[in-house]
């Protein structure tokens, strides 16, 4: 869907910020390639889950979806989801759909070879070799400029390449490195074993060229896809720090003896209004209704109980960090129960048997379908949306789907009123994921593609608001023009109904110094990793 | 003994046939595209439209049921069984990597099924009423009622948080592998050995049983050598399709205990709607199932000379 919508922005619109330049970023880390740190000490062991690696011709190993730090991308995504330098120096756009990054100098590799072009070139030409990914690299797209340069020529008009080119899948690799047989990166660790399924063990790069570099010796990675083994696993001492506690889990690291500690928001949990439905389906297409269902919304309920305090109220379904300054132009209606039902009395919805509101002789009753991320991932939100719409007179009916492809394929068919989602957003453009869900969807496009923007898509104003953002050059316009999107979906057409941001939780024993955890898990530097002693 | 073996063979012919179409289509059947799914998983959001087009003709998701279906059984047969649209691993190579390890802790755990149930259960038919028996039906009672997850955490707390003798989760040592078995056994042993009692009781009521005893034999003797062989045969019956049973649905377990296991490989599968991986999964552990149940048809021919004859 986006990249169809981006292939039809206008290119006359586009010429005339041709040759204007992009971000120009002034070195963050300074080089010190070249003078060898002093190597830290200590061991550090750390729960993680599952072992999620690929192995074919899109291996990502040691990148993603746990990011050891072997490897880095030519930008960094902030933990309030800002882009800064990393491997690339500097980059302006020189053409209406052509990116000049400048490369930063005196980075080696691992095993001595030089971080130049060539490797660039290579990762570029891998990543269009397997599809070209949303940034829509192409074989042709990335030329050599000279050693340090390179010019990146998306296949379609990618205003947003930079905030998506520091997606840890974007990791560069030296030139021939297949990431399935051999870890070999500029970063601030370096591979000693990989088990798959076991453990991941990197040791810190004396050689590091930034000033971020490793604060422990060496870090194992051990994998538990159990989260409550990985708890077990703090307690018994197997490990020094556990990721990604579940929410229902987190009394018990206390309880353990062990430190609890949250990170930033990077991840929401939101509901969507099919607006667009058939019959069974079709009242959220009352403005009335949404309307009234955004007022009888009370966040701070479902974050005491069924978030137990891990998460704070969701103004958006993007972490709000993401819009910069922006992010105060978009606010989740307030709660009212009183106001949301003189919306819908005004509207004709009024009470009848059992509390439940009806008009001309139909019952106000809608369905909620929940099982995206997981069903479990929502505890008991869904149970708790019923209880504040029931006191509006809004009958609800919960349909748990057992996983994503199940409540997929309902959505793809309309089946549904309510749809109950959790994500994160791990890059930094501020536009994507609004844009794939709410954009105006593709005439006669295909039915699982097209799924979101049939059942959500309120029309030209949010189209109007993001096709800007997609175009902007700055990134403050884009945020501006991301967050009149999001405006228009949650404040103007109350298709998306914010319901709260969560945090990442971790658990560290006594042996853990410090540790910064970021809000997005794939871009987690453990170079913040320090141990008492 | 051998036409009886070639015999038992040719049944397995029709049932392998049946068990690949069934394999199919439920795997077919399942709602959700595995493009998207595997898009999804690999990119960590949602795929636009091209992304998953282009996947779905990658993986020949376009071509119809019965050109997929038979080209995926023609390719089985040379021992091809796709590749995973999740890993990207050829998946006969993803199932002859894993069926290693979840054989080292099914067979660990029937073992110690075994050498729990058979005794007890024996000990509590002859001394029926007894303490053995009493003792051995709550530990039965225990060892049914109790879900696997919950001896797992159950023995971790025991044996890695409060003694700290093995290790919580992995699978790099022989010590990993105890937990593991120890859990899988516990929960086999409990119906064994209810088995073992029922079968033994019946088997001490039986004439011959009788006669041995008068002719003077030692009870010994009599149990070990008369006894056992006939119990060993609805036992025998039950260790196959318990081992089988490990096998394929040691899935809890492995994935409390971080084991790189085939049924934490086949339940991720079904999540993504892995395809290849589900259809390789049933035909290969349908195959293993065959075989079992081939060689437990040959134990009762050897146990019991009559089944051999009759063609039973």
């Amino acid at each position: 869907m986006r990249g169809i919508k981006a292939r039809q922005i206008d290119r006359r619109a586009l010429l005339r910020v041709a040759g204007a330049t992009g971000v120009s970023a002034a070195l963050l880390r300074p080089v010190v390639a070249g003078a060898a740190q002093e190597a830290p000490s200590g061991s550090a062991r750390v729960g993680v889950s599952e072992d999620g690696y690929r192995t074919d011709e899109r291996a990502n190993v040691g990148f993603y979806p746990l990011n050891t730090g072997i490897f880095e991308s030519l930008v960094h995504l902030t933990p309030d989801y800002q882009i800064e330098p990393l491997l690339a120096e500097a980059w302006e756009l020189v053409a209406p759909s052509t990116w000049r990054i400048t490369l930063r100098q005196g980075v080696i590799f691992h095993d001595g070879s030089v971080f130049d072009a060539k490797a660039v070139k290579y990762t570029m030409d891998r990543i269009a070799a397997n599809g070209g990914g949303v940034m829509g690299i192409g074989e042709e797209s990335t030329v050599i400029v000279d050693d340090h340069t390179v010019e990146i020529t998306p296949t379609y008009v990618n205003m947003r390449l930079m905030q998506q080119i520091g997606h840890p899948n974007n990791s560069i690799l030296p030139e021939g490195l297949n990431p399935a047989e051999q870890r070999i990166g500029t970063g601030p660790f370096r591979e000693v074993e990989y088990v798959a399924g076991d453990h991941y063990t990197v040791a810190a790069n004396p050689d590091y060229w930034g000033e971020d570099a490793a604060g422990v010796g060496e870090i194992t990675f051990r994998f538990y896809p159990d989260p409550t083994s990985r708890l077990l696993a703090l307690q018994a001492g197997d490990v020094d720090l556990i990721i990604d506690v579940p929410r229902q889990s987190a009394s018990q690291v206390e309880a353990v003896g062990a430190t609890l500690r949250t990170g930033p928001v990077g991840a929401y949990e939101a509901m969507y209004v099919n607006i667009n439905g058939a019959e069974p389906y079709d009242l959220g297409g009352d403005p009335a209704v949404r309307e009234a269902i955004s007022m009888a919304i009370d966040r701070q309920q479902i974050i005491d109980s069924a978030w137990q305090g891990f998460a704070e109220p969701g103004t958006t379904m993007i972490p709000p960090a993401i819009l910069g300054d922006s992010a105060s132009l978009v606010s989740a209606p307030e709660l009212d129960v009183e106001g949301a039902k003189q919306v819908l009395e005004a509207a004709g919805w009024v009470a009848g048997d059992g509390d439940v509101r009806a008009k001309d002789g139909r019952e106000l009753k809608l369905t909620i379908i929940n099982g995206y991320g997981t069903a479990a991932d929502h505890g008991s939100v869904p149970e708790l949306l019923q209880a504040q719409l029931k006191a509006i007179g809004v009958n609800v009916e919960i349909v748990q789907t057992p996983d994503t492809a199940t409540y997929e394929q309902r959505l793809a068919v309309g089946e549904g009123d309510l749809w109950l989602e959790a994500g994160s957003q791990n890059d930094g453009n501020p536009c994507f994921l609004p844009d794939l869900l709410f954009s105006s969807p593709v005439e006669g496009g295909d039915p699982e593609s097209t799924m979101y923007g049939r059942a959500f898509a309120p029309g030209e104003a949010f189209d109007t608001a993001i096709t800007a953002a997609r175009e902007a050059e700055e990134v403050s316009d884009v945020q501006k023009a991301a967050a009149e999107a999001m405006n228009v979906v949650i404040n103007e057409e109350r298709v998306v109904i914010p319901l709260c941001g969560f945090y990442r939780i971790i658990g560290a024993s006594s042996a853990v110094a410090g540790f910064d955890l970021h809000a997005s898990g794939v871009n987690q530097r453990w170079t913040s990793l320090t141990l008492n002693g | 003994m051998l036409r009886f073996i070639l015999r038992r063979l040719s049944y397995l012919v029709p049932v392998w046939v049946g068990i690949s179409l069934v394999a199919f289509i439920l795997a077919s059947l399942t709602p959700g595209d595995p493009a998207r799914l595997a898009l999804q998983r690999e990119l960590g959001r949602q795929p636009t439209a091209e992304e998953t087009a282009a996947a779905r003709e990658q993986m020949g998701l376009d071509d119809p049921a019965p050109v997929r279906y038979a080209r995926w059984v023609g390719d089985a047969l040379t021992g091809d069984l796709g590749t995973s649209y999740r890993t990207g691993k050829p998946v006969l190579a993803s199932l002859a990597e894993r069926f290693p390890t979840t054989l080292q802790i099914s067979g660990l755990g029937l073992a110690l099924a075994v050498a729990l149930a058979l005794p007890l259960g024996m000990l509590a038919a002859v001394y029926r009423r007894g303490p053995i028996d009493h003792a051995s039906r709550i530990l039965a009672l225990l060892g049914a009622s109790m879900p696997s997850y919950w001896v797992a955490y159950l023995l971790i707390l025991l044996l890695s948080v409060r003694l700290g003798w093995l290790p919580v989760a992995g699978s790099t040592t022989w010590r990993h592998a105890i937990m593991p078995a120890l859990t899988l056994g516990i929960g086999g042993s409990a119906s064994l050995m209810r088995l073992t009692r029922a079968e033994m009781l019946e088997t001490l009521g039986q004439d011959y049983i009788r006669t041995a005893r008068a002719k003077g034999l030692t009870q010994r003797t009599m149990i070990v050598r008369h006894a056992l062989r006939n119990v060993m045969i609805p036992i025998s019956t039950v260790l196959g399709m318990r081992f089988a049973g490990m096998l394929g649905g040691a899935v809890i377990v492995e994935t409390i205990f971080a084991w790189p296991g085939i049924g934490k490989l086949v339940v991720d599968a079904i999540f993504d709607r892995d395809y290849p991986m589900i259809q390789g999964f049933v035909i290969f552990m349908g195959t293993v199932f065959l075989v079992i149940n081939l060689i437990v048809d040959i134990g009762y021919g050897l146990i019991d000379p009559r089944i051999r004859l009759t063609g039973r």
